[in-house]
């Protein structure tokens, strides 16, 4: 199998260690396996016999790496000759999808099997996207775009494969979980919580897209339209954040053995808002982890819990990258 | 429909099962029943059940039934299961826009105000809410919240 990686950022980088830690595994599984191509927003390195992964893990940047085409383009790399499958670690954007919308739209026409931890292009043309795997014959897997590295496509996809998922609800986003727990704790501000995350660089300068729970909602569009067969934009999901929330609103709930969390909801409703979660409840979880919630007709409830960011995204990843390899082995 | 129905019984033997025969006439599955015979005995057994019945229309026959057969009628009266809930409002709250028209059939069990640090004010609202009616109620307080600049924090 011929891959390429689409975006050298923290995922991409850390997905090029984790394929060149695990290489022995993935050459029992496909003695022709190598990537032959990764792309930055400025250009990119492509080697049709195979880069070399011991070069690139010790690189910063991909310019550091012999014979990187400077004025080169992520699509042409994807126009290469016989790439089976792109792994698109571009940065997010939800307003439009883009530029992972289009790297994925290419390689798909192309019959490319694309595994993407990237929200953007999902949250803007789920259907379409989807549409054009089927079409095209080719798989588009996206574990790692919700919840970092819990399973949770797979699980449902694998494991409850005769049940109907009656509901789903989560805590989808570390950042304001982590706000949320120092509240809980320690009796500090929202505005005081939120600038030690932003001091130990768990959220971004500009903190809206996490507090204002549109990070949460992007993963509620993607969970509702994969798992319960909706058909979701970013708009129907309705969004209040945690700006309002106060110390005093926390200790109220706090005495009434309750937790304030920012919890994502696909039932009836599909919203996200901050919730009260009884502390006894498995999804009842503090600092930066991640909890989703099912609920099915058959087996009941189950919780997956574990962390929904930074490098632990890259598991979803290779799972992806194991699941395309195996069911090519099987055909 | 459940009902808790009190009957009084005369202190005589093969009273309990005539009472029951009625009961058991109009459709009525008996999910409890405490029989307190009290020593010395007053002559009256007051008898409590908790009956399952199909609808309305069976118990008022088997109250009929009952007082034609002598037995004297305590109490007959539909039990309602509710459900307990908190919620919690951040905001400048008018509590009576809460608990006004649908929320007749909420007993507002306690309240608690924190002081408020800000001009956001906390209330902290402990609810019994028929089960029934738990979604129109929570509609309820979403809407009136919504339109009074209200947050509403409630239950997953």
């Amino acid at each position: 199998m011929n891959v390429i990686i689409v975006g050298f950022g923290f995922i991409g980088k850390e997905t090029v260690r984790a394929l060149y830690k695990k290489m022995d595994i993935i050459k029992r599984l496909d003695e022709e396996f190598r990537i032959i191509g990764i792309s930055d927003s400025k250009g990119y390195i492509y080697n049709e016999k195979g880069l070399n992964l011991e070069k690139l893990i010790n690189i910063e940047r991909l310019s550091d790496y012999m014979a990187y085409n400077e004025s080169g383009s992520a699509e042409e790399l994807i126009e290469k000759r016989d790439v089976d499958l792109m792994v698109e670690a571009t940065p997010t954007n939800i307003k439009n999808g883009e530029p992972g919308l289009t790297f994925i739209r290419k390689a798909l026409k192309r019959g490319i099997h694309v595994v993407t931890s990237n929200k953007g292009p999902l949250v803007v043309a789920f259907k379409e996207l989807t549409t054009l795997a089927k079409m095209n014959n080719c798989q588009l897997l996206y574990e790692g775009t919700v919840a970092g590295a819990l399973p949770v496509f797979s699980l449902v996809r694998k494991c409850l494969q005769g049940d109907k998922i009656r509901r789903i609800m989560g805590i989808l986003n570390g950042t304001t979980n982590y706000i949320l727990s120092k509240m809980y704790f320690e009796g500090t501000s929202f505005e005081l919580a939120l600038k030690e995350a932003q001091e130990r660089g768990i959220t971004e300068r500009d903190p809206s897209y996490d507090v204002d729970g549109i990070d949460a909602a992007c993963k509620i569009v993607i969970l509702a339209n994969a798992l319960m067969n909706k058909d979701i934009r970013f708009e129907d999901v309705k969004r209040t954040g945690i700006r309002r929330i106060t110390q005093e609103a926390v200790s109220l709930a706090k005495k009434a053995n309750y937790a304030i969390k920012l919890i994502g909801v696909i039932d009836k409703r599909i919203e996200v808002a901050p919730k009260l979660v009884p502390i006894n409840h498995p999804l009842c979880v503090h600092g930066t982890l991640n909890a989703i919630h099912i609920e099915s007709d058959l087996a009941g409830r189950i919780t997956l819990i574990g962390y929904g960011a930074g490098k632990e995204t890259v598991s979803a990843i290779m799972n992806d990258i194991f699941t395309i390899l195996k069911d090519l082995r099987k055909s | 429909m459940k009902f808790d129905l009190t009957i009084a019984l005369p202190d005589r033997p093969g009273q309990l099962v005539k009472a029951l025969e009625p009961i058991a006439k109009n459709g009525g599955n008996i999910i409890s029943i405490i029989h307190e015979r009290e020593e010395p005995s007053t002559g009256i057994i007051p008898v409590s059940l908790v009956v399952d019945f199909p609808s309305k229309l069976n118990l008022k026959e088997t109250i009929n039934d009952l007082k034609n057969s002598g037995v004297a009628i305590i109490r007959a009266e539909e039990i309602i299961d509710t459900t307990h809930i908190t919620v919690i409002l951040v905001g400048r709250v008018d509590l009576r826009k809460f608990t006004e028209n649908k929320m007749k059939k909420v007993k507002i069990l306690g309240f608690e105000v924190s002081s408020p640090t800000s001009e956001d004010t906390c209330l902290k609202l402990e609810l019994e809410v028929p089960a029934e009616f738990v979604e129109e109620v929570m509609d309820h307080l979403r809407k009136i919240a919504e339109a009074e600049n209200v947050l509403l924090l409630s239950p997953i």
